[in-house]
């Protein structure tokens, strides 16, 4: 039962060490890849099953007692990451066989990829602050890599920026680490959190902040997301979209881990903190959108913007709030991979990137106009999308507690994405083509198979409104379990607070 | 001695991020690296300081003589000097190849990827 | 009814394809499911005017409030007639307009999207899905506007309606969602209006009714959102016909009307109302006159009279209701009609432009048939239907409220303006392109064909017929809706004749008015063309320059916030830590370890180790050579080794010793290949960055401190000490951990250290053709490799 905690980290591992060995062999890397990530893809289905009632699943590694050993935990809101990662895993490898080119294939990308899902997911299972730090590194190095295969003068730009910052990002986690253990003695996220409760606010308090910085970069906050939008359009459109999906929500999650299980008291301050914040990045990302002229680019500032509101209902630190922040961080992780995805083949079809340039696709790709207008009007928060209904429940969370301003911000966030997506679809699709263009070619550019994992990003975006009752349960059984830590520290340590 | 070396790792920060905030990439490297020496002496240092007593069973006993340093902020260290070498190698093998790549070392010339209209005479 | 939307969406999903199979015929088997749509709500008509309701109901999102229950009364199957009688109207008529049109399968796509989204808006017995609805009309619509895509206009008269729609959208949910948490979490409309005195008695009362306001005023076309409606007009014909004056822009009257009962009859209210109303009517009637394009004309004739029924419902009197309904039947039915001739007239001859439009009457002989009765509807001449509501109007405003008695008069002159401005548009439409000689128009006119003149004939003879039967149709559709609005409404009686009253004499002075201003037409326009120069002060130049401002502002932040500069990222990531911390330890209060604390014995050597490696530190900053950097960096390394082994960590020791040589190999065979350093930055850069480094590394120092001087649990370290060698029989208790018992964060370093290793190959073999040459080229430019070009000295 509790190995299936394990095998989601296990598959990708295993997948890339066969395709470390089989180096020369491109096509067979890419083939192990893609059943890897079914395979991860069916563990991650299982494992989500077994807790969406709201079990909490634990595993002691090499069988050591909690707090000694590293436990991996798995409550719903975990299982729910997981099986986002192993789905967005699954999509972008089969986009990636028809989209990578074969250098970046010789250089190990598909392993490389796997490894980047394995460290996101265990990030998502650790129960072990340190061992956080471990998944959160194997994260960066995979995506520095990723992000630097190819060399391109934009690529090395961007990643210089991106490893740079996030180094130092590290740098804080690692010290706030240091001196977590030095007051507590402990490790272990629940042990954590009992040990925390003991100690003055005046000593944890600037310690949080440590967190909050740390998470807060790699999340994408304002002010320190400068790395995000100055690096995600520079590698391939599969790339950016798995960073786009995961990476910055690698950083939400381990935000509300941190603020939410080891830092529980209720000290009001850090919620007015996280809530400006959320406030400032929200605008900033939103405007951010609007003045750029590059479609990725506009897609990279809206990760941002959507940050924003994911970090907001974690400010509002209410349940119901913080199941409108998992929800929405479902529809944002399916939404902006699939945008990645789909504005790569506009790109492709295009020819480029640039707004001005682009154009006539109305015409001649109807369908993947329509693929388009799901995920950008999901994300605008139209109804009767997925993105809707989350921040239906974020608006309803915030004005229970009166919150007026944040709400305001959030509305306006999703007028400004609109704005952005519906001028990305007029430049691109509706405007005519600025370049005579003989359409049956294009038709081929396209291909099916990197149409495949798009119409099933959409499909889940549609799924997920009509089905918005069940995912907002989902959700609220999360949310419950993370607002009461009780049942987290009590199933990992087997003592209750 | 901890507060000797509260100084000295709060010196190593401002001397580790004095580098990286120079426009030079050698610099860079140099602040990054003196930055997870940093970090690495933080977490030995909070975690309790010892003197020569490693936390090693001695050949024939059956359990360790108390004090002993603790054994977990140096396996941590241990951990994280080892990624933060790989790290480093790989961020001076990328900067070395953004200097053949660009054809520059100051790094306020690499800031085309954030600006919206960028320039198209590169 | 959940059937009748469903069935509508689907038939949008396959209508390309019946289209693509049917050709000519598929406009006409698309409106086959409105039209019998029709036929199945005015079968419930009998249910209605005996005063009962009908609701369906299933759970959707029941924990976010959302219940889709469907809720057929009055109010909505008036809707629902409108929507589906002239949908199907529509259906065939547009297939006649867009005939050869290369998308006209998207349009029959688009536009039974918006038919159910519309339906489901009218339907809806829950706010939350009745929002849902009304942002899928407002997004229906922005395709539909823009269905034209090549044409920038058309795209540019789209996006400015979706925002102004959407957005108002937006903020009608917060009104919404405050509404429901004001009656305790229900969305429900029919529990809403029982509540409708402890709504009003809430304090969220006033906010909430504006949020909703602003939502309903911007769907339909209010002062001062009004501007999008005559952009809109970019839409295809068959699309303003229905989208833009008969359907969708009544939403927001329709919402008003609705949650009357709920919200009305404060002060707010009906002040807000009236004023935003009359204020509509004015502003509608007046930039009428100026305008040449006929769906032009007709779309500010459409806001002065979506601003009637807005005026008219916030008046709230049980007469105001009823003419307000009246009002919006015979509207639907005479402006459809006049759009569509309208489109007719262009679709025949190449223009809308009624100054180069005249003599078609031989022509277009049944065009011209039509037009004048649809367009005697318009002025509200008797036997029309409209007449009927024109009189309801006036007696309306004539009913205000006695008290007030100035504001009664400014309203009945108001209507009598736009009562004025109708007849005056009624000519130009419909009189004027036909009668006097024939002009010149790009294309020779003919009728149109069959499919194209049916739906504004019928239409146009609703209205007559209407007009001379009146009861009938209001004992079935206008009472039961009026009911729905205004509960215990008295039972009504239309007459065209009420005999000679103010009402009378009110028409006829607008219909003398109206004609007068016909006439002057010309002469006026050209006569005071000149104060269309203010229009860049009306709400749309100030909606552009808010816009313009807002990107301006966008581009402005960006380009400070996403400078480039990647180390003022890092000094603001750093500031952002210092400041943060601060603020919580100035809050928190801060505790510094106790004195005894600082008085720890410490040996010499160590102080001469701690002082090595600041020293080294200090010499790695200030050295200008790179090599001397490096060997700085070494020694500062070397230092932190000989920590470690003093203080009982020869493993860590070893390592450090080792990594260390490593790096500094690494760097000198790479540093090699990088310029000289050089200072560049200016001295002030450099004195701030060295503030922050400053403050960061003391922040560190004090973290140092505070932490640890807090007393340690031992309970981890001595439980490894306990079980390393029983029962992981190991003796070197770090390596036992290691391995052992945090064995994953090893699996996590190798991996790490793999796939590092990967990526320094790669960027060392894999190199772009393009980058190879450029660096060659570089290499041969620069040789030898020293400095490249530098700005001046920055203060940055």
């Amino acid at each position: 039962m509790n190995t299936l905690l394990i095998l989601p980290l296990i598959t990708p591992l295993m997948v890339a060490a066969v395709s470390f060995l089989v180096w020369r062999r491109k096509a067979w890397q890419k083939w192990l890849s893609v059943g890897g990530a079914c395979m991860s893809f069916v563990w991650a289905c299982a494992l989500f099953e077994s807790v969406r009632d709201g079990e909490i699943l634990t595993m002691q590694a090499g069988g050591w007692a909690a707090p000694f050993g590293i436990s991996l935990v798995a409550d719903t809101f975990a299982a729910v990451m997981v099986l986002l990662t192993a789905t967005m895993g699954l999509a972008v490898t089969i986009y990636a066989v028809r989209s990578i080119d074969e250098r970046r294939a010789a250089f190990g990308f598909y392993p490389i990829l796997q490894i980047l899902l394995m460290g996101v997911t265990g990030a998502f299972l650790t129960g072990d602050l340190f061992n956080l730090y471990v998944w959160f590194e194997v994260m960066l190095m995979s995506s520095f890599v990723l992000l630097a295969l190819g060399g391109e003068r934009a690529q090395i730009e961007g990643g210089i920026k991106y490893v740079t910052i996030n180094l130092l990002s590290s740098a804080i986690f690692l010290a706030a680490i240091g001196f977590l253990y030095s007051v507590t003695g402990t490790l272990n996220m629940a042990d954590l959190a009992l040990k925390i409760g003991a100690l003055p606010a005046s000593l944890t308090a600037p310690l949080s902040v440590l967190f909050l910085v740390a998470f807060g970069v790699k999340a994408g906050l304002f002010p320190l997301f400068f790395w995000l939008p100055a690096s995600y359009h520079t590698p391939p459109a599969v790339v950016s979209a798995v960073f786009a999906g995961l990476l910055t929500k690698v950083g939400v999650y381990a935000l509300i881990r941190t603020f939410t299980l080891i830092f529980a008291f209720t000290d009001v301050d850090v919620d007015n903190l996280l809530l400006t914040l959320a406030g400032l990045t929200m605008v900033t990302g939103g405007l951010g959108a609007l003045a750029q002229t590059d479609a990725r680019r506009v897609l990279s500032f809206l990760i941002i913007a959507h940050i924003g509101v994911a970090v907001m209902g974690l400010g509002l630190n209410s349940t119901r709030a913080l199941a409108g922040t998992i929800f929405y961080l479902i529809e944002d992780v399916i939404v902006l991979t699939n945008l990645f995805l789909i504005v790569g083949i506009m790109g492709r079809v295009c020819g480029t990137f640039e707004l001005a340039r682009m154009g006539g696709m109305y015409r001649t790709h109807p369908m993947l106009g329509a693929l388009f207008l799901v995920p950008a009007w999901s994300l605008s928060g139209v109804p009767p999308f997925s993105g809707f209904f989350a921040k239906l429940a974020l608006v309803q969370a915030g004005l229970e507690v009166e919150a007026y301003t944040v709400v305001a911000l959030s509305l306006v966030v999703g007028i400004l994405t609109l704005v952005a997506m519906m001028r990305l679809w007029a430049e691109a699709f509706w405007k005519p083509s600025p370049y005579v263009v003989d359409a049956a070619q294009d038709k081929m550019q396209t291909g099916k198979m990197l149409l495949v994992p798009v119409c099933a990003l959409s499909l889940m975006s549609i799924g997920l409104g009509i089905g918005a009752e069940a995912v907002f349960g989902v959700a609220l059984t999360a949310a419950g379990q993370i607002d009461n830590a009780n049942g987290y520290i009590e199933a990992v340590l087997g003592v209750r607070r | 001695m901890i507060v000797m070396l509260a100084f000295v790792i709060g010196g190593l920060y401002a001397a580790g991020l004095y580098m990286m905030l120079r426009r030079s990439i050698t610099k860079l490297i140099i602040g990054l690296s003196l930055l997870s020496h940093a970090s690495n002496l933080l977490i030995f240092t909070t975690g309790g300081l010892v003197r020569a007593r490693p936390p090693i069973i001695a050949d024939g006993a059956t359990e360790i003589i108390k004090p002993f340093a603790d054994p977990v902020p140096q396996a941590l260290v241990l951990t994280a000097i080892v990624i933060s070498f790989g790290v480093t190698a790989f961020a001076l093998v990328l900067l070395h190849r953004t200097y053949l790549t660009i054809g520059t070392d100051d790094l306020d010339d690499l800031s085309k990827t954030d600006l919206a209209q960028p320039e198209r005479n590169g | 009814m959940i059937n009748a939307v469903i069935s509508i969406f689907a038939l949008a999903g396959v209508a390309p394809l019946i289209q693509r199979f049917a050709g000519r015929r598929a406009g006409l088997l698309v409106a086959l499911l409105p039209a019998c749509l029709t036929v199945y709500f005015a079968s419930y008509a009998g249910v209605m005017m005996r005063g009962e309701s009908v609701t369906q109901r299933f759970a959707w999102a029941a924990s976010l409030g959302v219940e889709v229950k469907f809720y057929l009364d009055g109010l909505s199957l008036l809707m629902t007639l409108l929507i589906c009688g002239i949908g199907s109207l529509v259906c065939v008529y547009g297939g006649g307009y867009l005939r050869k049109h290369e998308h006209l399968g998207r349009f029959y796509l688009f536009l039974l999207a918006f038919m159910g989204a519309m339906l489901g808006l009218v339907l809806a017995g829950n706010l939350l899905v009745l929002f849902v609805f009304w942002e899928l009309t407002s997004i229906t619509s922005f395709l539909l506007i823009g269905f034209e895509h090549e044409d920038e206009g058309a795209r540019a008269a789209a996006l400015q309606a979706l925002i102004i729609t959407a957005g108002g959208g937006l903020l009608m949910l917060a009104g919404f969602v405050m509404l429901g948490q004001v009656a305790g979490g229900n969305y429900d409309v029919q529990a809403l209006l029982a509540q409708g005195d402890a709504i009003k008695a809430s304090s969220l009362y006033v906010p909430l009714l504006l949020l909703i306001f602003v939502g309903a005023f911007t769907k339909s076309a209010q002062f001062p959102f009004h501007f999008w409606l005559p952009n809109a007009m970019q839409a295809p014909t068959p699309i303003s016909a229905y989208l833009h004056s008969a359907t969708m822009v009544k939403a927001g009257v329709y919402l008003l009307a609705r949650l009357a009962p709920a919200l009305g009859g404060s002060v707010e209210w009906t002040s807000i109302m009236t004023t935003t109303g009359a204020l509509t009517m004015i502003v509608g009637s007046v930039l009428a006159f100026y305008q040449t394009n006929m769906k032009r004309l007709l779309a500010y004739s459409t806001i002065a009279a979506l601003g009637t029924m807005v005026m008219l419902i916030g008046t709230g009197s049980e007469y105001a209701i009823r003419a307000a309904l009246v009002f919006l039947l015979a509207h639907a039915l005479y402006k459809g009609a006049l759009f569509m001739i309208a489109g007719i007239i262009d679709h025949q001859t190449g223009t809308k432009d009624v100054e180069v439009l005249g003599g078609l009457r031989k022509a277009m002989p049944l065009t011209a048939t039509i037009a004048v009765v649809a367009g005697l509807s318009l002025a509200a001449i008797p036997p029309m239907f409209s007449f009927i509501s024109k009189e309801m109007l006036f007696e309306a405003t004539l009913d205000v409220d006695s008290n007030a008695g100035r504001f009664r008069l400014i309203l009945t002159a108001v209507a009598v303006l736009a009562g004025t401005m109708f007849v005056t548009v009624a000519g130009l439409v419909a009189v004027r392109p036909f009668f006097g000689s024939l002009k010149v128009t790009p294309k020779v006119a003919h009728d149109a064909p069959l499919e194209m003149w049916f739906a504004p004939a019928l239409l146009a003879v609703a209205g007559i017929v209407f007009g001379c039967m009146p009861n009938t149709v209001t004992d079935r559709l206008i009472a039961p809706a009026v009911a729905a609005v205004y509960p215990n409404a008295a039972p009504m009686e239309l007459a065209l004749w009420h005999g000679l009253n103010v009402p009378l004499g009110l028409s006829v002075v607008s219909i003398v008015c109206g004609l007068v201003l016909y006439r002057a037409w010309d002469a006026l326009r050209t006569r005071t063309k000149w104060t269309q120069g203010f229009s860049r002060f009306g709400t749309e130049g100030m909606f552009a320059a808010g816009g313009e401002l807002i990107e301006c502002l966008a581009r402005w932040q960006t380009a400070i916030l996403q400078n480039g500069k990647l180390r003022i990222y890092l000094l603001v990531i750093t500031g952002t830590t210092i400041g943060l911390t601060a603020y919580t330890m100035r809050r928190g209060g801060i505790t510094f370890p106790a004195a005894n604390f600082f008085r720890t014995d410490v040996k010499f050597y160590e102080v001469g180790l701690a002082l090595l490696i600041l020293a080294a530190s200090v010499a790695a900053v200030r050295s200008k050579s790179r090599l001397g950097a490096v060997a700085a960096l070494g020694v500062v390394g070397y230092g932190v080794a000989l920590v470690f082994i003093l203080f009982g960590a020869p493993d860590l020791a070893l390592t450090q010793f080792l990594i260390e040589t490593l790096t500094v190999i690494l760097l000198v065979l790479v540093l090699y290949h990088l310029p000289r350093l050089k200072a560049i930055t200016g001295k002030r850069a450099r004195a701030r960055d060295l503030i922050v480094s400053l403050l960061f590394g003391a922040l560190m120092t004090t973290l140092v401190l505070i932490t640890a001087s807090v007393e340690f649990d031992p309970r981890v370290s001595d439980f490894y000490a306990a079980h390393s060698l029983p029962d992981a029989h190991g003796r070197n208790i770090v390596n036992v951990i290691l391995v052992d018992f945090r064995g994953l964060d090893t699996l996590g370093e190798i991996t790490v250290l793999a796939v590092a290793a990967i990526g320094v190959f790669a960027l060392l073999k894999l190199r772009p053709q393009a980058i190879k040459q450029r660096a060659k080229r570089k290499r041969r430019q620069l040789k030898p490799l020293k400095t490249t070009t530098r700005g001046e000295e920055s203060p940055l």
